[in-house]
């Protein structure tokens, strides 16, 4: 395993509107070691997004180094940064984003059928892993008969069943109630402790900031703050400003 | 393979997310393929027909006749006996027979015909009564009286309402034919006493219809034997033998073999296509103008399909966006986009061939009467039956099937190259 998931090195992202230019991330410097329980948070605007997405190969830098999983994302191209997702890396969005025309369970073991897993054991697999978060009972349903917390879990369960080496969860409990934002939370943190996998979240959600045992601050494209929670809980405040 | 299979099964599942709007679409493209079935077995039908009336109401599928006859309409080029007995010994042998329906020799010239009410100029046509049964139309025409019989012999003849209305002719009137011995060239007067001008008086044997002016009001029909005594012309000469084959396909082959076989002789075999130019100029001419009001109405289903695919596509970009992310290659978006498309042209295809047959089989089986278009008559150029059959091949139908398929696969083309270059940040909106 690698000691770090993720390494940034002087990231710099600036989205252009005709000539207005607004920097999104302003020499993001940042290491993520394998197996943290990391968020970023901070006010809309701040950069988070763009620095998960960036992270993830759905965007690219303008300037700056990324490395995820051992492998350099600015030098890889639109195929190979495809590759990486689809084995690497697994994403959970705010929204959601189950395709609807598919089963819980064909949702779930989408990844697994785009990487080329036979179909008896991808469905061992996500129905192991349904029933591990909750899921059971719930494989043949459309999204649209799913609860948004229920789908979120689907949504992890997608991003889980290739065991990546990192999950990237964009503000995954926005639209999620309180006791539905603990349960996924508790299912994540219990694929974390279990799995080893690396978990990256960005957030407004003060559950979820008090959940990480990394809280690293973004503000106007910066990190501004970046807590490391000990074994007792005490923050360890490792970079500001 | 997998991925294939995963692929079909979202776009399958991705066609009846809005079942409504793909049964619409789907019926928008079906009546494009049913459009393009039903005109073009009424075009092929209404064509068929055409020839069939214009050649049995003309010189048949094939014709032979003196050499120059075609471009001069010279009654004084006629076929010679030998070359006429010639033909009929041929088209008794072997493959040849098998395709010919009927055959008949005429003998052609121009005249007045006249009553003490009026007269008029006509075409007076000799044939041999029960020859031209099988290959003209006019004796199935016939309105009052009876066809001609072998026992007409010199008197009887059968003309057409219109002129049978000019001249107040009625069944067993009489009227008086004035016509001018025809000499052929080099021959010598046939009149004894010189007198170039013929008359003889004929009763009216029968009275025959056809809706065309042009025959109707002009030609007159009358024994051979009658005709040939009258224009002075030696037995077993003519001006032309018209065929009628079982297919008409096979006039060119007819002809050509004619053609061998006449080597030598001064004589033309022309093919209907040559014989009647004017006819197969205008159905050329419908041909094509059917081409191009087709091609209006595929290309105006094909913009209404590309627009309604299109829609879909640009409705799914966020979730383009998130297959891409989720590690879908672009390649692999095109190819659910196209399959998404193929699945709805199958289901327009199913649903166009069925309504499209449908429709084609009542017309070829009740026709499509156009009585009432052509209350005035129909034109002077076209010989048609008003009641419209459609004819539809396999071929016609592999052909329909096989344009609407490919436009329908191609105008998927530039929605699946859309949903491929779904650009991920801006689909999943990360600003």
């Amino acid at each position: 395993m690698d000691e770090f998931a993720v390494k940034l090195k002087d990231v710099r992202r600036t989205y252009r509107t005709g000539p207005i230019e607004v920097p999104a991330l302003r020499g993001v410097t940042l290491s993520i070691g394998a197996g943290e329980f990391a968020a970023t948070a901070g006010p809309s605007g701040s950069g988070k997004t763009t620095l998960l997405n960036i992270i993830g190969g759905l965007d690219r830098a303008d300037t700056g180094e990324i490395w995820v999983a051992g492998q350099n994302l600015q030098v890889l191209s639109a195929g190979e940064l495809a590759h990486l997702r689809l084995q690497r890396i697994g994403f959970v969005f705010q929204t959601y984003n189950l395709l609807p025309v598919l089963t819980a369970l064909e949702n779930a073991e989408f990844t697994l059928l785009l990487q080329g897993m036979p179909a008896r054991q991808r469905r061992e697999k996500v129905e192991k892993l349904f029933s591990e978060i909750g899921l059971a009972g719930l494989e043949d349903r459309r999204p649209a008969e799913l609860s948004g917390g229920q789908q979120q879990r689907v949504a992890v369960a997608r991003a889980m069943v290739t065991e990546p080496a990192l999950i990237l969860a964009d503000e995954p409990t926005a639209n999620l109630d309180s006791a539905s934002a603990i349960a996924l939370l508790d299912v994540m943190e219990q694929l974390n402790q279990t799995t080893g996998t690396t978990f990256l979240f960005s957030t407004h959600d003060p559950q979820v900031m008090e959940r990480a045992h990394r809280l690293i601050r973004l503000r106007d494209g910066q990190i501004t703050g970046d807590e490391t929670r000990g074994s007792q809980g005490a923050a360890v405040t490792r970079l500001a400003g | 393979m997998t991925n294939l299979y995963l692929l079909v099964k979202i776009s399958w599942r991705n066609l009846w997310r809005n079942p409504r709007g793909t049964l619409l679409t789907a019926l928008a493209l079906g009546l494009g393929l049913a459009l393009l079935l039903i005109s073009l077995g009424l075009l092929d039908g209404g064509h068929e027909q055409t020839i069939a009336d214009g050649v049995r109401f003309g010189p048949g599928h094939v014709v032979v006749q003196a050499k120059g006859y075609q471009d001069s309409s010279s009654d004084e080029l006629l076929l010679p006996a030998q070359v006429v007995s010639n033909i009929e010994g041929f088209l008794q042998t072997g493959k040849i027979k098998q395709v010919v329906r009927g055959v008949s020799p005429r003998l052609l010239a121009t005249g007045l015909l006249s009553t003490s009410a009026s007269s008029a100029g006509v075409r007076v046509v000799g044939v041999i009564p029960k020859d031209d049964r099988a290959v003209s139309l006019i004796p199935q025409r016939m309105v009052e009286g009876t066809w001609l019989t072998s026992d007409d012999k010199l008197s009887g003849v059968v003309i057409g309402d219109e002129l049978a209305r000019k001249l107040e002719l009625k069944i067993g009137s009489k009227a008086v034919l004035m016509t001018q011995s025809l000499q052929p060239p080099g021959s010598k007067p046939v009149s004894v006493d010189g007198d170039e001008m013929q008359s003889t008086l004929l009763r009216v044997s029968g009275i025959f219809r056809t809706g065309l002016q042009a025959i109707d009001a002009n030609m007159i029909f009358v024994p051979l034997s009658a005709a040939q005594a009258l224009l002075g012309v030696s037995d077993g000469q003519v001006t032309q033998v018209a065929l009628l084959l079982v297919k008409e396909g096979d006039s060119p082959l007819v002809a050509r073999a004619l053609r061998k076989q006449l080597t030598g002789s001064p004589v033309e075999v022309l093919t209907w296509r040559e014989s009647l130019p004017m006819l197969a100029q205008i159905l050329g001419l419908d041909h094509a103008f059917n081409y191009i009001m087709n091609g209006v109405i595929l290309a105006m289903v094909g913009l209404g399909i590309l627009n309604t695919i299109l829609m879909r596509v640009l409705e799914r970009r966020y979730e383009f966006g998130v297959s891409k992310a989720l590690g879908l290659r672009p390649r692999q978006l095109a190819v659910m986009v196209v399959g998404e498309s193929l699945a709805l042209t199958a289901i327009s295809l199913t649903l166009g061939l069925v309504l499209g047959l449908s429709v084609q089989h009542y017309f070829a089986t009740a026709g499509l009467d156009l009585r009432w278009v052509f209350k005035a008559g129909l034109p002077p150029a076209l010989v048609f039956d008003p009641i419209l059959y459609s004819r539809l091949s396999v071929a016609r139908i592999v052909w329909s099937v096989s344009i609407v398929f490919a436009m329908a696969t191609i105008i998927s083309f530039y929605p699946a190259l859309k949903a491929a270059q779904t650009d991920l940040p801006d689909a999943l909106k990360v600003l």
